[in-house]
Formats: C-alpha cells, structure tokens, sequence
C-alpha cells in the first residue's frame, strides 16, 4: 500500500476523528449505555436484525476487556472498536512526537471502502444466520 | 497550445481561445485571445503573446480570488476571473526582457499553493456582517440556491461550516425535544388504545419510544444534540467521502466533503418546525446535500446521490433480501412438498 507522510496542523481533521474514538471508548467504557431503553426498530418490527445491531453491545464488551463476548455480539463491530481505537492511541502518539501523517492512497482507500462494504454486508448475513442483536 | 484551468490547476491542450471546458473538473473558462485587438473582448486583455513572456500562463484564465461580499445573488454562473493584484497592465516599460538561455521560458510556473478559492459564506464574515444575520443569509442561500452557493463557496472554512451545521442542528433538536415534551402526554393518550392490539414486541418498541419523548430524556436530548450534531457531521462525511472516493468522484478532497454535508446540517433548523419538521429537514436536507456535494466536489448529482443514498439503498435492498429469502426458501419447500405428495 502507497503512503505519504503529510505534515497536518496541530488539530486537524485526523484528531477529531481520534477524539470521536476516544470518547467512543469512553462512553462504552463508563456509561451505562447497554440500560438505555433503546430496541433495534427493524428487529424490533420484523424480527432480523439490522447490519449494525449489536455494535453496541460490541463497543460496551470490549472497552470491558470482554474480547470473545465483543466478537459474539457483532464481529465487525468488535473489530470496528478495535481499529478505532488503535487509531485514536496510534494519533495520539503522533501528535505527540510531531510526526507527519500518513496518507493512504486514493487506489487503497478504494479498496478499504469496497472491503469494509462487503464485511458490513457479512457481518449482517452472520447476524442474521445466528439470529441475535436487539 | 496548452492552458491551465484557474480552478483546478489542471493543464489540456486546445486549439483555439474562447469559452472552455475543463476536462478534469467541468469548469466553464475563457481563454482570451493575445491577438484580439484592445475592447472587443468583456474580459481584461491578457499579456502579450509570446516572445513577451506574461506573468500567468498565456492560455489560461487567472486564477480566482475571493469573492467580494456582493457575490451570492449573482445566479449559478462560475466565478468571474478577477484581475491579478497588480492589474492587467501590459507588459512592464521596456518590455518582459529576452527569454532566459537553454530552455527558453520553460513551462508554467507552480500552481499558487494556498490561494483561496471561491467566495466566503456569508457566515465567515458574521463578525462584519453581525452574527443571525450572517446566519440567516446564509441559511437562505444554502437552502434556495444550493447549485449557486456550493459551486462557489471556499472549501477551506471547514470550522466555519461545521459552527453553522452544529448551531442549526442543535436549535432545531431543541426546540424539536422541547415541542415533542410538551406533546408527549397527548400522544401516550392517543397511543394507548393502539398499544392494545399491537403484538407484544411492538407494543414495547412503541412504549419505550413514546417514553423516551418526556422527562429526562428531553434534557439529554438537548444537552446531547450539539455533540451530536458534531459526531455525526464528521462521521457521515467520512462515510460519503470515501463512497465518493469509491465512485471517483471526490476530486477535491475532504474538505469540500465535510464543507456539503456540514452546510446541509443547517436544514436541520427545519425539526424545529411542529409536525411535519422531521420529514421537511431529512428530505430537503438530502436534496441539498446531494446537489452540494455534487457542485462542492465537481462530481455532478448522480456520483453525489449514489454516494448519499448508497448506505439507505443498501439497507433497503439487504432488508428485501432479508425478507425475502425466507419466502423465497419457504416456497420452494412448499414446491417440494408438493411435488413429492403428487408423485406418491
């Protein structure tokens, strides 16, 4: 994969998607989110899950280190979490050291895209093979 | 002979002057002619043909600057090309000088890095223009002339758009919660005969909704709604700029992305309508988004509205796929069934 290294400003639009997964992490982590009284419309009106049920319950389990439970609820979801914050940690650090960042290229960024469309659309058969989310 | 778009930067060759089109980004140009004689052209005279060397490259329109204040009545027309700071003057006293030795004038010079381009919103200048007015102007402009206002505004005011999507949003989801609180007894009253005869399973979905429009959850909704407002304006440009990316059609960059999706937030101001608020935001919203994104990435509304709808065409086709494949197995079984009970 083809990289360039890109000097940013100090905040840019890399730290605010980082914040938006570190406070993912920190509202899966602290806030009790699984006791909002929040149901699946789709599951709750046809009875199949939606493509991104359980992500939550994903998000929640693993910011608990509860990794296998993450991956029971929704595996992109588990893994969604993962890269985020990996991502969020990994800027971070960046930021920090005053290191440029790397930029994909457009060609591998296609393919990211076309890939994280077909694993939506896994993790949706695999939802609805097992039956579960809410 | 070779020309330079002004907007683009991108370089075609072409045989004659006069009106143009861009083949990389569609912008409409016009290349003056060096031979025409003074007058008979509206636009300035451009620098002497070669071996006068001109200071911007001899076939190609100047490069755009900020629009002045007066620029957002002006219809859909592209940017008029301004003059360059110094004028069109000719060239200097004495002429532009021999061409340098060993390569003669070489080829056009760097594009001009950071130079603006297009006019500011009217709300990046609210500290001049006052603040609601600003607002206002620009809320009128994004949601009446959308074509005209994002072929034109600045890409690179990112944190002045996501301002503007975040107050809009969060001004019609407030007083969105405050209406829906205030309602909320007559529509549990009005629900409640209903939730009778529903099944169990609705019936608590339908509960659980009608709960969460009182109480407590009116105070979340309104402390949340800006946070969310922002979350959701960076996430779901993130999302339509990589199926642009997918698409080819995200020619320039994520700024111009987050600039669409955040200036289309304003038509969130419309929850703020009582009753049908919700339906007028999401579907005005989506039309403005897809022709702002469109103009904002030079992409054209169909690239824009498969970027835009793909994920809710993708839910609804995976849903009719859901639904039915089920059907589709139950009926061949019962296909089966039959069949065999015929040949026994």
């Amino acid at each position: 994969m083809n990289l360039t290294w890109r000097r940013t400003p100090r905040f840019g639009h890399p730290e605010v998607f980082a914040t938006i997964a570190l406070a993912s992490f920190l509202v899966a982590r602290f806030l009790p989110v699984l006791s909002l009284p929040y149901t699946c419309p789709l599951k709750g009106m046809a009875g199949i899950p939606c493509a991104t049920c359980g992500m939550t319950r994903a998000f929640v389990h693993l910011a608990h280190g509860d990794a296998a439970l993450a991956f029971a609820s929704s595996p992109l979801g588990a893994l969604l979490a993962g890269g985020a914050w990996l991502y969020a940690a990994a800027d971070l650090a960046r930021v920090a050291l005053g290191a440029p960042f790397p930029v994909p290229s457009a060609r591998a960024l296609r393919t990211a895209t076309a890939a994280g469309i077909l694993a939506l659309l896994a993790n949706w058969a695999w939802l609805l093979v097992r039956g579960t989310g809410s | 002979m070779l020309a330079r778009c002004a907007r683009c930067q991108g370089t075609f060759a072409t045989d004659r002057f006069g009106h143009q089109t861009c083949p990389h980004c569609g912008s409409e140009l016009l290349l003056a002619d060096p031979n025409a004689p003074p007058g008979s052209s509206p636009e300035p005279p451009a620098p002497p043909a070669p071996p006068v060397p001109p200071p911007e490259p001899p076939a190609a329109a100047p490069p755009p600057a900020p629009e002045p204040p007066r620029g957002w009545q002006g219809g859909a027309g592209p940017l008029p090309p301004p003059p360059p700071p110094g004028g069109w003057a000719g060239p200097p006293p004495g002429g532009w000088g021999p061409p340098p030795p060993g390569g003669g004038w070489g080829g056009y010079p760097p594009p001009p890095g950071p130079a603006p381009q297009g006019a500011p919103a009217p709300f990046a200048e609210r500290g001049r223009l006052g603040f609601f007015a600003a607002f206002f102007e620009t809320w009128k402009l994004v949601a009446t002339q959308p074509a005209a206002y994002f072929r034109r505004v600045r890409i690179d005011q990112t944190g002045t758009a996501v301002l503007f999507g975040v107050i809009a949003s969060t001004v019609g989801n407030a007083v969105q919660a405050v209406y829906t609180h205030f309602s909320g007894a007559q529509a549990r009253a009005a629900m409640a005969g209903l939730l009778e005869n529903m099944p169990e399973e609705q019936a608590r979905i339908a509960r659980t909704f009608l709960e969460s429009m009182t109480g407590g959850f009116t105070l979340v909704q309104i402390v949340a709604a800006p946070i969310l407002a922002l979350l959701f304006t960076y996430v779901w440009a993130g999302v339509f700029h990589l199926l642009l990316m997918l698409l080819r059609g995200a020619n320039r960059g994520f700024d111009a992305t987050l600039t669409a999706v955040a200036y289309a937030n304003g038509l969130n101001l419309l929850l703020a309508v009582p009753g049908c608020g919700g339906i007028l935001a999401l579907v005005w919203g989506l039309v403005v988004l897809v022709i702002g994104l469109g103009e904002v990435q030079r992409c054209g509304a169909g690239k824009a509205a498969v970027a835009v709808l793909a994920p809710a065409i993708l839910a609804c086709v995976c849903c009719c796929g859901a639904f039915g494949i089920p059907a589709f197995m139950k009926g061949v079984e019962e296909a089966a069934r039959q069949t065999q009970t015929t040949r026994l």
